[in-house]
């Protein structure tokens, strides 16, 4: 459980620190930075720890500290925006990995690694999306209206399709990894690693504004 | 009878990509028959070109957000919107992205020369960007 906690808060911190500062350089070089982040980094740190801890609820957990995170950093496209879909990609990935066994059994061909891959990325960037287009107006002066997000749902719903054919990829990649047992790992290793890595995300991801915008 | 995972898993990937697909194209198709004017917004259901509001609303400026514009809430009075305060606003971008906002949010707006809007009171996410109408809706 401890090393689960320390898991938690370092491959959290890491998401988030992807999310804060690799997010808006992939976007100011003209790639699709929220389709990316998704497939790659949280799908793809999410099924890392499913498979290495064997652990149900940790991407939830995971999903709250890389959204918190977006939360002390100002800068990027929308930062409540983005920690509210940050924590929701680590509640919808639950909810579709929550059926499957411990061991990952199941994903032993490559259809169903690509198949959980497609299904994972697509329905967190899609979903992450419209919850955080519905849950941003109430942290704000506006209100939310139905008819926003409908107009917008076919543009939502196409623009998750890369996200869906980048994480039919990942998952299958992350997959190679999973004879790695993070339980091996020495607590005198694993622990100071952890608190380091995670210090240094954190720091980083409070720092980078205060340097870029002299705040 | 019943389908294990090994049959749903994949039925689902594939009607996940098929849902992205169709959207896709219903998104190119519908945006293809839109011809879009790059200088024209429609406001209370009158064409305006970007320099022409410019010359007619006044100027507000954020200077802690870095942007500068037109008056959002003085925009709807030169238009002839009659009792601002008793109607809502839907900015609506040309990619269908649209927003809606009171008043209130309007009075804290602006609209900048690349057809964007910014509004100090509200989170990124209420920027819409080339907006091709802003449409008034009695409360």
């Amino acid at each position: 459980m401890k090393k689960m906690l320390a898991g938690i808060i370092v491959f959290g911190s890491i998401w988030g620190f992807a999310e804060c500062i690799i997010g808006p350089m992939l976007s100011d070089a003209g790639f699709p930075s929220g389709v990316l982040m998704t497939s790659i980094f949280a799908v793809g740190f999410m099924t890392m720890t499913r498979m290495m801890y064997k652990q149900r609820g940790m991407q939830i957990g995971m999903g709250l500290v890389a959204g918190t995170l977006k939360l002390f950093n100002p800068c990027g496209p929308c930062v409540i925006c983005s920690g509210i879909a940050i924590m929701a990609e680590g509640v919808i990935f639950e909810l579709i990995w929550f059926s499957m066994s411990l061991d990952l059994k199941e994903l032993e061909i490559f259809t169903m690694k690509s198949s959980m891959g497609v299904i994972s990325a697509y329905c967190c960037f899609v979903g992450g999306y419209i919850v955080t287009q519905i849950l941003t107006p109430f942290f704000s002066a506006a209100g939310f209206y139905v008819i926003d997000l409908i107009n917008f749902l076919p543009q939502i719903l196409s623009s998750g399709l890369l996200a869906a054919i980048i994480g039919g990829f990942m998952v299958p990649i992350v997959l190679v990894l999973r004879d790695f047992d993070i339980y091996r790992v020495k607590d005198r290793v694993y622990y100071p690693i952890t608190a380091a890595i995670s210090l240094l995300c954190w720091t980083a991801v409070i720092v980078s504004p205060v340097l870029t915008l002299g705040l | 009878m019943f389908m294990g995972k090994e049959q749903l898993i994949p039925i689902f990937a594939v009607l996940v990509l098929f849902i992205g697909t169709g959207s896709s194209v219903y998104v190119y198709a519908t945006q293809g028959d839109t011809v879009i004017d790059a200088d024209v917004i429609t406001i209370y259901k009158q064409q305006y070109t970007i320099e022409k509001l410019f010359t007619i609303v006044e100027p507000r400026a954020f200077e802690a957000l870095n942007y500068s514009g037109i008056a959002l809430d003085d925009l709807i009075i030169k238009v002839g919107v009659e009792c601002p305060t008793c109607n809502n606003y839907v900015i609506a971008g040309g990619d269908g992205y649209q927003k809606t906002v009171t008043w209130e949010n309007m009075q804290n707006g602006l609209l900048t020369s690349d057809k964007m809007t910014v509004f100090s009171d509200l989170p990124k996410a209420f920027r819409v960007r080339d907006i091709v109408e802003i449409g008034v809706i009695e409360i």
